[in-house]
């Protein structure tokens, strides 16, 4: 069993694979592949998903869990007896329970023994730094006319180059 | 024994009134329990655990049945490296919860009311000693205090140099020896006192023993939107009231603190700064642990897995009929007494009973007096006012109780049972809604748990749905209601008004009713509607409509002159950065600028200078305001009231637009009568 996410990468059974990438990628990564109405699917995601009304879900393979702390996340982790495992990633499950990252962390790695699975968020944060350093491989998928992913605690307030003129400036700066 | 404070430090103390108040100290050090699926694989742990403290095998009654544990003699820090230890193998069982509070449960006792009386009695009485204490200096600008009204059996005004007045304060309290003590801003003026004590050396005469419990303060999601609470300092034996802070006080007044500490097992200190949401949970802990049900300390039981299909059908919400946005005359508004806790009880709903339908649920029976109260308090607030505050609060710990059992942390709830209520609250509604048609009523709008209804024989429906749902409804009858538009021209859900039978508005979601409104315009709307309230039915509103005008005009001619302070913008933020400039950014900026600590889901309040650059003064700096931006929330609120007329909607007010019957001949029979008829041939000359 293997999902292909792009041209080159793939991902198989029996890992697990932290990915950071666009929503529309992973969409068309599951919605373009028939073959995974074949396997039992397993979607956990918090309270609100960004992703599970898009994803083309007709299979009766398709189940999901929504744990909203990360204990529950570990007990659906630990029952999961999935083909493919996909984790919608939610920081706030985190929130207070940083205690549970190391076995969560471990659970997902337990997981991807048998299964395929996949840890997925479309930005990187703290808890998903964390949670990918025990995975087998970490993917970062950035659209080629985007600008590279800016981490959360960059700042986004728009910030002038030195060598840059402001457009809003209608005067030269130096004389 | 009348209980009028607790504290679970080394044991436990109650603080109880006897003549004068007395504590009273109780050695109890009580066990957390402990579940592991398998123990022969933790022996060493459970060894440990043997030596080092005390771990006894045990059985311990939980909510979904009997297990074999351990009971451990140790505190939480424990308790958390067990769970750290076994990976999350391990169940624990009664670990945060406070000690007086489990120690007055399991006693049967209960703060605030006296032996032989029962808990759930709204009728209870209390003869204590009450200060208030008005501070009229801005806690975030001021050092110390300078001017003080102290209301006791005279009122005592200090004003004068910093330490001169709380010297005085002090003194004054000294004297008169207070049992509870309600104090504007208290828990942003404490930590002042206290710096300001600990540099002359002297105590703070309000706590018995001059020591202090001290809250820290935290910001958090409540119902999508940022909250933030103040640290807070405690006074031992007495009952601190922040007047200007505290949710419960500002609902239930005295009254209602004391029952909600009377209902948690909280002291009156404690339940007076928790949210209506935390008071349902130590309710439902208090229950537990009066029945001998251990409390988990971490849910880690996840719903079970679903097909999306069953995940759609279940996760909907509560129903909504949207109303034709316009004005009726003579409706009814249906609505359901405590709808969700009614359908909880009514039909045991509780996170065991969802596959064990015939055992009596934990939730439903805990839940039971609590909504039997809240229908007499209901009832009797009608002829006495002193159960107005009994009877808010109440609402808003059974309001609450509903999200609680689909909150990720409560301790007994479960999504599913949140998603049954739901699904049966829209049965219902659809119920209350084929009731009334087939009755003859026309159904004009519905929210969750309420239904507005145009016919005669109200009285019969309520009786005939009260009779087939098997739940309490009550009936308010409108001489007339405007239900706004959306911008796309479809009726607004929760934006509302209109007159009732007792002659008062009723407001939903316009400007007079909303928050952030700046006062001159929440007059403005507030002095129109009161002429409107004066209208006794849609034909006599068209009646109104000059003076109503008039009073916007007068409003738009005296705006240039409007002293800042009565537009300021009060607001809660959200957050502390913003990545884009908007208004609320730039007040956050000058706040801080001006020395303030901000923190999410704190209150500021400013005044827009000039709305296209984001300037802004905080409140107490302001001279200057964008005419131009307050004009255009002026323009906002008259468009909200100006509907009720037909208006034109825009900002220039020379239209008059006929009312078009948005109903054609063959609804004849249901068809609402719209107040369009009575205001189609006014005269433009009317208006400017």
């Amino acid at each position: 069993m293997r999902i292909m996410l792009r041209k080159g990468i793939t991902l198989q059974q029996g890992t697990f694979t932290a990915v950071i990438a666009p929503e529309p990628v992973i969409l068309s990564a599951f919605n373009e592949n028939p073959d995974l109405g074949r396997f039992l699917f397993l979607f956990l995601c918090g309270n609100y998903s960004r992703i599970l009304s898009r994803i083309n879900r007709t299979s009766s393979n398709f189940e999901i869990r929504r744990p909203f702390t990360a204990d529950q996340l570990l007990t659906a982790l630990k029952e999961a007896s999935h083909t493919v495992i996909f984790i919608e990633h939610d920081p706030t499950l985190f929130d207070g329970a940083d205690r549970l990252l190391v076995p969560v962390a471990a659970a997902l790695r337990d997981a991807g023994h048998e299964a395929l699975v996949i840890l997925y968020s479309e930005v990187m944060d703290r808890s998903f730094a964390a949670l990918a350093r025990h995975a087998d491989r970490v993917i970062e998928i950035v659209h080629a006319d985007e600008p590279a992913y800016r981490g959360q605690y960059q700042s986004s307030r728009p910030h002038r180059q030195d060598n840059v003129p402001n457009p809003s400036q209608k005067t030269l700066e130096v004389f | 024994m009348w209980i009028l404070d607790s504290s679970g430090r080394n044991g436990v103390d109650l603080w109880y009134r006897d003549g004068s108040v007395k504590c009273r100290h109780h050695d109890y050090d009580p066990p957390f329990y402990l579940y592991l699926p398998d123990p022969p694989a933790f022996h060493e742990m459970i060894d440990a655990l043997g030596d080092q403290y005390r771990a006894e095998a045990c059985t311990f009654r939980t909510l979904f049945g009997d297990l074999d544990g351990f009971s451990v003699y140790a505190g939480r820090a424990v308790a958390e490296a067990i769970g750290q230890q076994t990976r999350g193998d391990a169940q624990l069982f009664n670990v945060d919860i406070r000690r007086d509070q489990r120690f007055m449960a399991e006693q049967g006792l209960y703060p605030c009311g006296s032996e032989g009386e029962s808990r759930y009695s709204p009728d209870f009485r209390y003869d204590l000693r009450q200060v208030e204490i008005r501070i009229h200096d801005p806690p975030s600008r001021s050092t110390m205090c300078t001017e003080v009204e102290l209301v006791h059996d005279r009122t005592e005004l200090l004003r004068g140099r910093e330490h001169t007045v709380a010297a005085d304060l002090f003194s004054f309290l000294e004297a008169i020896d207070p049992d509870v003590i309600l104090m504007s801003q208290a828990d942003l003026w404490m930590p002042k006192f206290r710096a300001y004590a600990l540099d002359r050396g002297i105590d703070i005469p309000l706590s018995r023993t001059g020591n202090y419990r001290e809250m820290d303060s935290r910001s958090y999601w409540s119902y999508g939107r940022v909250e933030h609470k103040s640290a807070a300092l405690i006074p031992d034996g007495r009952v601190l009231i922040d007047t200007d802070q505290s949710f419960v006080y500002h609902e239930g007044g005295l009254d209602g603190v004391f029952m909600a500490a009377r209902l948690s097992g909280l002291s009156p200190n404690l339940a007076s700064r928790l949210t209506p949401g935390t008071l349902i949970s130590s309710y439902e802990v208090y229950e537990a642990v009066k029945r001998g049900i251990v409390v988990p300390f971490r849910k880690s039981d996840v719903e079970v897995a679903r097909k999306f299909t069953d995940l759609q059908d279940a996760d909907r919400g509560g129903m909504m009929f949207q109303p034709v946005a316009g004005i009726y005359g003579n409706v009814d508004e249906i609505d359901f007494t405590s709808m969700y806790p009614s359908i909880i009880v009514n039909f045991n709903l509780s996170p065991e009973t969802l596959r064990h339908t015939g055992q009596p649920g934990f939730l439903a029976s805990a839940l039971e007096p609590l909504a039997a109260l809240r229908m007499e308090t209901k009832r009797k607030k009608t002829t006495n006012p002193r159960y107005a505050g009994i009877d808010s609060l109440l609402k808003w710990m059974l309001v609450t109780c509903f999200g609680y059992t689909g909150y990720r942390n409560a301790k007994f709830g479960r999504i599913e049972v949140h998603e049954a209520i739901t699904l049966l609250s829209r049965e219902i509604l659809m119920q209350t809604k084929n009731i009334a048609e087939s009755m003859g009523f026309y159904v004009l709008h519905g929210i969750v748990d309420c239904l507005w209804v145009r016919g005669t024989a109200v009285e019969r429906l309520c009786t005939e749905v009260k009779r087939k749902t098997g739940l309490s409804v009550e009936n308010e009858h409108f001489d007339w209601i405007v239900f706004l538009p959306l911008n796309n021209g479809f009726g607004a859900y929760n934006r509302y008004y209109g007159r009732l039978s007792d002659g008062s508005m009723k407001v939903r979601g316009i400007a007079a009713r909303r928050h952030d409104t700046p006062a001159y315009i929440r007059t403005m709307q507030q002095e129109m509607l009161a002429i409107m309230a004066t209208a006794s039915n849609p034909a006599v509103l068209g009646m109104v409509r000059d003076p109503v005008y008039r009073i916007y005009c007068n409003a738009v001619q005296n705006l240039p002159c409007a002293p800042p302070t009565e537009l300021a913008i009060s607001r809660r933020i959200s957050r502390t950065t913003y990545a884009r400039r908007c208004i609320e950014g730039a007040a956050v900026q000058v706040h801080r600028d001006a020395g303030l600590e901000i923190v999410p889901g704190m209150k500021i309040s400013y005044v827009v200078r000039d709305a296209r650059t984001y300037r802004v003064d905080p409140e107490w700096t302001a001279e200057r305001f964008d005419l131009s931006y307050y004009r255009g929330l002026l323009d906002k609120a008259w468009k909200e009231i100006s509907y009720a007329f037909r208006w034109g909607g825009r900002d220039t007010c020379g239209e008059w637009k006929a009312q078009k019957d948005l109903w054609s001949s063959e609804h004849s029979v249901q068809q609402p009568e719209r107040v369009a008829d009575v205001c189609l041939n006014e005269p433009d000359e009317h208006f400017p």
